[in-house]
């Protein structure tokens, strides 16, 4: 089942490292054209997602889970989260045929390797966006709106709370995703996150994205930089 | 009557699903199932109760996580597992006919090369399972919802490694009929029929009505009695509660056209309760038994492609293997597994169907090697393998390891051999290439040969191997020493098809040994043995002349639909040219009418282009090291310095270094005697539990380029191993990633057990988490925000 969303050249060529307006050489490009369409093809993308009740505490956000209430503390997520009702926590990957066009391409070449490793960073993010606007479509016809999605590890949410969602989830199971011992997730192209469901339109923009990050000023790939 | 002697021959039906009744009992998210059998044991015996009384005849034990990884005590919850499910059969009376299944899951732990663990302590983590189920008097091992191949092989092989007990195998399938890692129907069954399982199956992932294609697909391949478990539907979440919708009624309707496809054992898994099996036995005990069939499909397979040995040839790569090639001697030697892995790419894009994998050299280590190259390889490559050696030792550890059914080359008529050989095959499975030569030599005559080849059959039924795995070597052999033999090999193909409908294989180019022009007596040869029916080619598939007689052959035959293999390979060939498909790698395309030099081939980062002008540097009678200190150095360090200064981007620098790379290359071949020039030696290596390596590979090539030779420990490294190889090749330099704060911690540790064990050692380290108050927090010597910087580093500390 090959990825069914376009991968956007412009996504590509952001995490290849590209800031700014630039002239990419033909050469380049097809290589950009190539790796595109080998993750497109290749690729078997599969997503799992379950909507909970929330309840949030001062920097305390409860998940309501069938049977079990998990507990996450982060002030960037209690902003992000500010009057929500329910969450939906969910996991994606595009499987691991993108690892292993990485590895096949850095035998030979590393800036090929690099372009398949942004091409697939791209592909993943591609397909949650897809999945992300379908999600917004079928809360808005219920009265509901959606906050932007946020990850484990991202801001102050500790990448220890990986296991938590692995466990609700029953990500490895449902998907094929492994959560190594280091909280690194194989197939490496792979997202697990969170997203508030509330009744208000307002959108925390501000803690999500490259702009709630606070690495943005060095990062290579942030978006803000010109 | 024993379960083994029952499969296959009536009804039998296994049991439901666990996890929604124990729910129902009060089991807490988050809490382990297994827990219960030592703390609430008679839950678990009422169960287990449940489906005996229902009619199951296989009911599993509690222990489907019981593995190491979630419990410090699995033989005491196995144990209790074990006891629980007996004493509730003894209270339902059936212990006449119904059996106690040790219930094995998968471990929620991907394996090497994709995940982080290995075949050999997946073996033992099922291993430690199986031993405790068997001696606490289960009857059957019953391996479940596996959605890898792989370990669902790990579990197969410690299974018979503690036990005798039958097993049987279900797998997970998503509606394409696919695992979770990427492989089908067909290539499971193979795998799981080669490693002489008593049942194989589908569980779990959707429900009877999803399953029945898949069932079907099942039936159409399996030679083995074929298991169906479904869940009660697809589940889905109702107020963050997860409900199976399909009734017990329903349930047993579908069950019931499943069961008339010719399955043999039936039963349920999530969301079926006692309900659904009860009335499911009702209704499909009432319908005709239909045995197992045998089918008569030969597969090879990999992890994710199945390749048929039939009436259409099949080509298997032959390029890894050291006999008379220098460099791959060479790369062998040196450990140099990227060269093997090129080898291993080139021809899958020439159109290899297998790769022959020889490693055999007499200096090295050749069943490390072999394990090695296999793991290496199968990670960048669907492709199925063959492994070729003499070394027995080789021959099973490379068998052990292997994802998948592989070609096995080769077992010969020698007693010794069959008994060396044979065994391995009946344990992991494999499609056995035979060679019809004994004690007494080579039979000069298709007589003699096939006498042998009749032997080796015959050998093949003693170990229960499947007559259609074996495949006879029709022994090509030079035509300049013995004028008869091309007819005698093709005679030997030939008979090996009309007498035994058998399959058979050469290694073509042997025809021409020790002749002028070899390429066009063996292509013809390839076309003789192809219409005498030979099943597998073994030759260098990029080799124009060969594939040109392989698919003119096919498209000829009927054996290539559409004459699509045929168009798309020479929509572009020119009459009068040599038949060199796919070979017209034109580097400076982009770039039609200017020649580049090589300071500007490296530059604009045109690799085809750089190796060339190199080429042309080294013809002219320039010194290679004039060149690379004239034109290639500079022309890389414009690049760099244009990176750093921010107006070249990362992807151009790489450019560059592939090109630079390409340029060094040719240096190399053309100094390949001759010892070489290097500034120092430095170690990489992406820190334990850090799995992403491309930063690194990205600095390996800078500085392999900047003249430093690199040894790349690879990604996942112990401390241990970083520090060993530092002390045996006395580094001065190592260079450490990591890229999440998680890994950083092992790259501490790495940094700690250096400056102990072999002070005075630099390190250098970076990643997308490291910042100079980082590297300065756990030790390290320097910090290098990207390649360049570890390049600068290295020359400061190096000295140029």
């Amino acid at each position: 089942m090959p990825l069914e969303v376009e991968i956007p050249v412009k996504e590509v060529q952001r995490y290849m490292g590209y800031h700014g307006i630039v002239e990419i050489e033909p050469d380049m490009k097809d290589k950009i054209d190539k790796a595109i369409d080998h993750v497109s093809t290749q690729s078997h993308p599969r997503i799992i997602s379950k909507e909970y009740p929330v309840k949030i505490n001062g920097n305390d956000i409860t998940i309501c889970a069938e049977s079990e209430e998990l507990i996450l503390h982060s002030e960037g997520l209690a902003r992000n989260l500010e009057g929500c009702i329910g969450a939906v926590l969910l996991a994606a990957t595009i499987g691991p045929a993108c690892d292993m066009l990485v590895r096949r391409a850095s035998i030979r070449s590393a800036a090929e390797a690099y372009i398949y490793q942004a091409a697939g960073a791209a592909a993943i993010e591609a397909f949650l966006d897809d999945y992300n606007e379908k999600l917004k479509a079928s809360f808005e016809a219920r009265g509901f709106f959606l906050r932007p999605r946020f990850s484990p590890g991202y801001g102050d949410l500790s990448l220890e709370h990986q296991k938590d969602w692995f466990r609700l989830l029953d990500i490895t199971k449902q998907i094929g995703i492994e959560l190594t011992d280091s909280l690194l997730m194989v197939p490496t192209k792979s997202v697990t996150a969170i997203i508030g469901v509330g009744y208000d339109k307002k959108n925390t923009g501000c803690c999500s994205g490259c702009a709630g990050c606070n690495r943005s000023a060095s990062c290579e790939f942030s978006k803000e930089r010109k | 009557m024993g379960l083994r002697e029952r499969l296959g021959k009536e009804w039998l039906f296994c049991d439901g699903g666990t996890g929604s009744i124990l729910q129902k009992m009060g089991l807490k998210g988050g809490e382990l199932p297994e827990t219960w059998n030592l703390t609430r044991p008679d839950d678990i015996k009422a169960l287990n109760r449940g489906y005996f009384d229902a009619g199951s005849n296989i009911v599993n034990t509690n222990t489907f996580g019981a593995n190491r990884f979630k419990f410090d005590n699995v033989s005491k919850i196995v144990t209790a597992g074990v006891k629980i499910c007996q004493q509730a059969r003894r209270e339902a009376g059936r212990e006449d006919d119904a059996y106690v299944a040790i219930d094995v899951g998968p471990t929620g732990k991907l394996l090497e090369p994709m995940g982080d663990l290995s075949f050999n302590e997946a073996v033992d983590v099922f291993a430690e399972i199986i031993k405790a189920g068997y001696e606490a008097g289960g009857d059957v091992v019953v391996i479940e919802t596996m959605s890898d191949s792989y370990e669902a092989k790990a579990a197969v092989v410690a299974a018979h490694e503690v036990c005798d007990l039958p097993v049987i195998v279900t797998m997970v399938y998503d509606e394409s009929g696919k695992l979770l890692t990427g492989g089908g129907v067909e290539g499971t069954v193979a795998m799981l029929e080669g490693l002489k399982v008593d049942a194989i199956g589908i569980n779990c992932g959707f429900g009877p009505k999803q399953m029945l294609p898949i069932a079907e697909r099942l039936v159409a391949c399996c030679s083995l009695p074929i298991v169906v478990n479904p869940n009660a539907g697809l589940p889905r979440t109702e107020n963050g509660v997860t409900v199976y919708d399909v009734d017990p009624n329903e349930f047993s309707e579908i069950m019931e056209d499943i069961a008339k496809l010719g399955v043999h054992v039936m039963g349920g898994c999530c969301g079926t309760t006692p309900d659904h099996i009860s009335t499911m036995i009702r209704k499909v005990k009432a319908l005709p038994f239909i045995e197992p069939v045998a089918k008569d499909t030969t597969y090879v397979t990999s992890f994710a492609d199945c390749v048929k040995i039939g009436r259409k040839p099949v080509i298997i790569g032959e390029r890894i293997n050291p006999t008379g090639k220098k460099k791959l001697q060479q790369a062998l030697r040196d450990n140099n597994i990227d060269y093997l892995l090129t080898e291993a790419l080139n021809q899958e894009e020439a159109g290899a169907d297998i790769l022959d994998v020889n490693v055999g050299l007499p200096e090295i280590d050749e069943p490390v090697m072999m394990e090695n190259v296999i793991m290496k390889i199968q990670s960048v490559t669907n492709l199925p393998l063959q492994i070729d050696t003499t070394d027995i030792e080789a021959l099973e550890r490379g068998m052990r390891i292997y994802n998948g059914k592989p070609m096995i080359n080769s077992v010969n008529g020698k007693e010794e051999n069959i008994r060396a050989v044979m065994p391995l095959v009946a344990k992991y499975g494999g499609v056995l290439v035979a060679l019809p030569l004994d004690e007494g030599g080579i039979p000069e005559t298709s007589d003699g040969r096939i006498a042998i080849a009749k032997r080796l059959y015959e050998a093949a039924d003693r170990y229960g191997i499947p007559r259609k795995d074996i495949v006879i070597d029709g022994l090509a052999m030079t035509i300049s020493s013995d004028p008869n033999s091309a007819i005698a090999t093709l005679d030997t193909v030939r008979r090996v098809r009309d007498e035994f409908n058998g399959h058979s294989i050469l290694g073509v180019s042997n025809i021409s040994f020790g002749l002028p022009a070899r390429e066009l007596v063996n292509s013809h040869f390839l076309t003789m043995a192809m219409q005498n029916g030979l099943s597998c080619a073994i030759i260098n598939p990029c080799n124009g002349p060969m594939m040109a007689s392989y698919r003119s052959y096919n498209a000829l035959m009927n054996l290539d639909p559409n004459l699509e293999g045929f168009i798309n390979a020479y929509k572009d060939y020119v009459t009068g040219s040599s038949a060199s498909a796919g070979t017209s790698k034109s580097s400076s395309s982009a770039l039609s009418g200017t020649v580049l030099s090589l300071a500007e081939a490296i530059e604009r980062g045109v690799t085809g282009r750089a190796a060339e002008a190199m080429k042309e540097a080294l013809d002219s009678g320039r010194e290679s090291l004039e060149i690379i200190d004239t034109d290639l150095i500079p022309a890389l360090d414009r690049v760099g310095k244009g990176y750093e200064a921010g107006t070249v981007f990362l992807p151009q620098l790489l450019m560059s270094a592939d090109a630079a790379k390409a340029a060094f290359a040719v240096v190399k071949e053309a100094m390949a005697d001759k010892p070489r020039n290097t500034k120092g030696q430095v170690i990489l290596a992406t820190v334990k539990g850090d799995i992403h390596d491309i930063g690194k590979n990205i600095v390996k090539v800078m500085l392999e380029n900047y003249g430093y030779d690199v040894i790349d420990l690879g990604k996942d490294v112990p401390p241990e191993v970083i520090v060993d190889c530092a002390i045996e090749n006395n580094i001065s330099v190592v260079g450490l990633s990591a890229l999440m704060t998680t890994t950083v911690a092992s790259m501490e540790e790495t940094i700690n057990l250096l400056r102990e064990k072999k002070p005075g050692t630099k390190v250098v380290v970076g990643g997308a988490v490291m910042t100079q108050e980082y590297a300065d927090k756990i030790g390290a010597d320097a910090y290098a925000k990207d390649a360049m910087g570890t390049v600068r580093y290295c020359d400061s500390v190096f000295g140029e």
